[in-house]
């Protein structure tokens, strides 16, 4: 076994000290600056509350406050990319950030990391590649020191400090390898993928969105895909699609555990062109009785049966809504183009980034209820501090009417401008979203209006 | 005679490298004297021995600590203000060579030399030794001298994590900021993203320019739409640079604003367009051979 090398180690250069004592150029204008007192007392209690590092003797303490960068990052940005090589590691002086390992469809949160925390140590110390990406979910000021500083601060003392740092950090890679393997699981065993439409203004369209996205899935995926109707108190998806509901999710939370997933699933309503609706409540007062746990034992259970799960949140924010916003993998905000409408989306996005939601996993959708929008899109835009994903053309007078007939408009007509725009936001999805196809799944082709009525 | 003298020096070099050699391996524990070798270049030697070992490997360490205990290091760093440019560079080398990150306050002033083999030879020894304060270094460099290719590059080598996408949110003297851009590029590093697309939205024509062919290296796919936009720009410049960046990540939902471009009245555009097409068609035929 190599043995480290017991003698003296860098005596004239290692430490900073004794490059200071004997001074070999004068010019030095890359001295390391002096940080003042209150920044130094701000950076030491950031860095004296890390795991790890408070064991470090008080002087390497010092050392290492004195040589980090602070660095402010905006809330949404992303701080460290998964995959990318890194030497840096980053101590949280204030804020909260979330770490997260993509695994395409799948993406898991496996930490979020608030102040006296710190990331990144896997690929200072260890030299591997970033594991997970990190995003800060709030303003962060993080503190950042390099792998050239922290050995420079290191060398020579007496410590178990770094070897300590470096199993904590073996430590976190095997925790987060195993979470984000978890995370896995949904798609190995062919788990439904779990979409929340969202209309934060009543009026926005966001029911008849929800159910012409259902008609597009389904013309994709016949006899894969449900909608789960949540817009409480009235929910009226059904009516929409004219189906008469006889029972709803509500009604199954007496039900016991053993027959739940028999009764929910002989609870969804089967339209003729494919999608299928599964009403959340039939009167107003059954909405209480849809509770998060019940939401959640409702997904589980459909999540085995289902390719794609299209959620109506409806406009109120409840617990089950919150509920559901943890269990979706994608998030469609539904805004149209009017003043109080954008006010409300805009306070829904920073809702929704303030939940966790990844930016790339909430998609904006700009419905035109009206020929000549008064707001422009550019004006939603700046109001949203995001661009707008998909845009829908105003449709006359044919939603309206298709509800009157009880017609689904992706699945009757293809060409009217809902109908597109539904196209588009399922192809979109399902970019995002498909999982691996297996034999089984090779008869059901997605695409084109060649494949449209096939029955389930 | 000079093939002799030539003959010679590759004997001394020869055995230099051989004495170095068994100090990295652990089989000797001394290098007396290895620095003063007259007719060899010990930095070159030094240069070849730490290609590809890690910073803290203990082939690296045994040589830093041999050299530093028989005052080679000393010697190296007292060199970097010699006359002899000769002499200053081969200092620079040898520390880059051995990664001493506290040297990098007196490598740092180097940068300033007037002798090109001096100053590239002391940024390519901050950027081999990286971290914050080499980074700094060569940033102050870029600051006074814009953009120089060497500094860029050695720049995007050794600055750590956040450090350029820091100093591009920063206020920059105007040379700076292209310089920032491109090195950013070069890191290929997502984290980039946002300060390169903002920079692609507003900054200056120059700015805008490196910024989209950086976006482009770094496969920054979010960042099509708007380097979309960029094609309608009225700068030739960075209508090439947006086409080049499309190609780069095979921006398919692009190809329509494109096709435009192969009727621009630049020559130069059309044939970036073309190019970009061509890639985009490439990139399509090989998904689609996947699936």
């Amino acid at each position: 076994m190599i043995q480290r090398h017991p003698g003296p180690r860098r005596p004239a250069l290692v430490a900073t000290e004794g490059l200071r004592a004997e001074p070999p150029v004068q010019k030095r204008p890359v001295e390391i600056p002096r940080p003042s007192f209150h920044d130094m007392t701000s950076r030491l209690s950031a860095i004296e509350r890390a795991p790890v590092f408070f064991t470090f003797p008080e002087d390497a303490l010092r050392a290492i406050a004195r040589r980090v960068r602070r660095v402010r990052i905006p809330a949404g940005e992303m701080v460290i990319c998964q995959g990318e090589v890194g030497d840096t590691i980053f101590f949280i002086e204030r804020g909260r950030c979330r770490l997260v390992i993509e695994k395409p469809p799948s993406i898991v949160t496996v930490a979020v990391l608030a102040e006296g925390d710190f990331f990144g140590e896997a690929a200072c110390v260890l030299g591997r590649s970033q594991q997970a990406s990190v995003y800060a979910q709030t303003e962060c000021y993080l503190l950042a020191i390099d792998r050239q500083s922290l050995h420079a601060v290191m060398a020579g003392r007496e410590s178990d400090g770094m070897d300590d740092l470096r199993r904590l950090a073996e430590q976190r890679f095997s925790l987060f390898a195993d979470i984000s393997v978890q995370a896995t699981w949904g798609q190995l065993l062919q788990e439904a993928t779990v979409i929340g439409v969202y209309s934060p203004k009543g009026g926005s369209g966001g029911t008849c969105i929800s159910l012409n996205l259902v008609g597009a899935l389904s013309r994709r995926f016949p006899g894969e895909v449900l909608l789960l109707d949540l817009d409480f108190p009235y929910s009226h998806s059904a009516l929409l699609a004219g189906l008469v509901p006889t029972s709803c999710l509500a009604r199954t939370a007496s039900v016991p555990q053993e027959s739940f997933e028999d009764v929910l699933l002989s609870t969804v309503l089967y339209d003729s062109g494919g999608p299928m609706i599964l009403p959340g409540a039939l009167r107003p007062e059954e909405a209480d009785e849809v509770t998060p746990e019940l939401v959640n034992k409702a997904i589980a259970a459909l999540r085995k049966t289902f390719r794609y799960i299209v959620v109506d949140l409806g406009v109120t924010i409840t617990d089950s809504t919150l509920a559901l916003f943890d269990l979706t993998q994608h998030v469609v905000l539904i805004a149209a183009p009017e003043l109080s409408a954008v006010k409300s989306a805009a306070d829904a996005v920073d809702i929704l980034r303030q939940l966790g939601t990844p930016h790339d996993r909430l998609t904006v959708v700009l419905n035109h209820r009206s020929e000549k929008p008064a707001v422009s899109k550019s004006a939603v835009e700046r109001a949203l501090k995001r661009d707008v994903d998909l845009e829908i053309e105003f449709d006359g007078t044919r939603p309206e009417q298709a509800a009157v007939d009880g017609a689904i408009l992706s699945i009757t007509n293809p060409k009217s401008a809902i109908a597109q725009g539904a196209e588009a936001l399922a192809a979109l999805l399902d970019g995002k979203h498909a999982r691996p196809r297996v034999a089984a799944d090779s008869a059901s082709v997605p695409g084109g209006a060649e494949h449209a009525v096939q029955p389930s | 005679m000079a093939a002799i003298q030539r003959a010679r020096d590759g004997v001394r070099r020869a055995a230099v490298r051989r004495r170095l050699e068994a100090v990295a391996s652990g089989k000797a524990d001394t290098a007396s004297s290895t620095f003063d070798e007259p007719g060899v270049d010990v930095a070159g030697v030094i240069e070849e021995l730490t290609l590809g070992l890690k910073p803290d490997s203990l082939p690296l360490e045994r040589l830093v600590v041999a050299l530093t205990n028989s005052g080679a290091v000393d010697r190296m760093v007292e060199g970097l203000e010699a006359k002899s440019a000769h002499h200053r560079a081969a200092g620079a080398r040898a520390i880059g060579a051995l990664l001493i990150y506290e040297a990098v306050p007196s490598v740092a002033p180097l940068l300033a030399a007037r002798e090109r083999q001096v100053s590239d030879a002391a940024a390519r020894a901050l950027g081999r030794i990286g971290g914050a304060h080499s980074a700094g270094a060569l940033l102050f460099a870029l600051q006074r001298r814009g953009i120089s290719r060497r500094l860029v590059a050695e720049l995007a080598r050794g600055a750590p994590d956040l450090f350029i996408e820091v100093a591009l949110a920063q206020p920059q003297k105007p040379g700076a900021r292209p310089a920032l851009a491109l090195a950013a590029g070069l890191r290929r590093r997502h984290t980039a993203t946002s300060q390169l697309t903002a920079l692609v939205r507003g900054g200056s024509r120059r700015e805008r320019v490196i910024s989209c062919r950086a976006l482009g290296w770094i496969g920054a796919t979010t960042a099509i739409p708007v380097i979309t936009e960029a094609l309608n720009d009225r700068e030739w410049k960075l209508r090439v640079s947006a086409a080049k960046a499309l190609g780069a990540l095979r921006a398919r939902d692009s190809r329509h604003e494109i096709r435009y471009l192969l009727a621009d009245r630049n020559p130069r555009v059309r044939a970036a367009a073309r190019q970009a097409l061509r890639q985009i068609e490439a990139g399509a035929s090989v998904q689609g051979g996947v699936r």
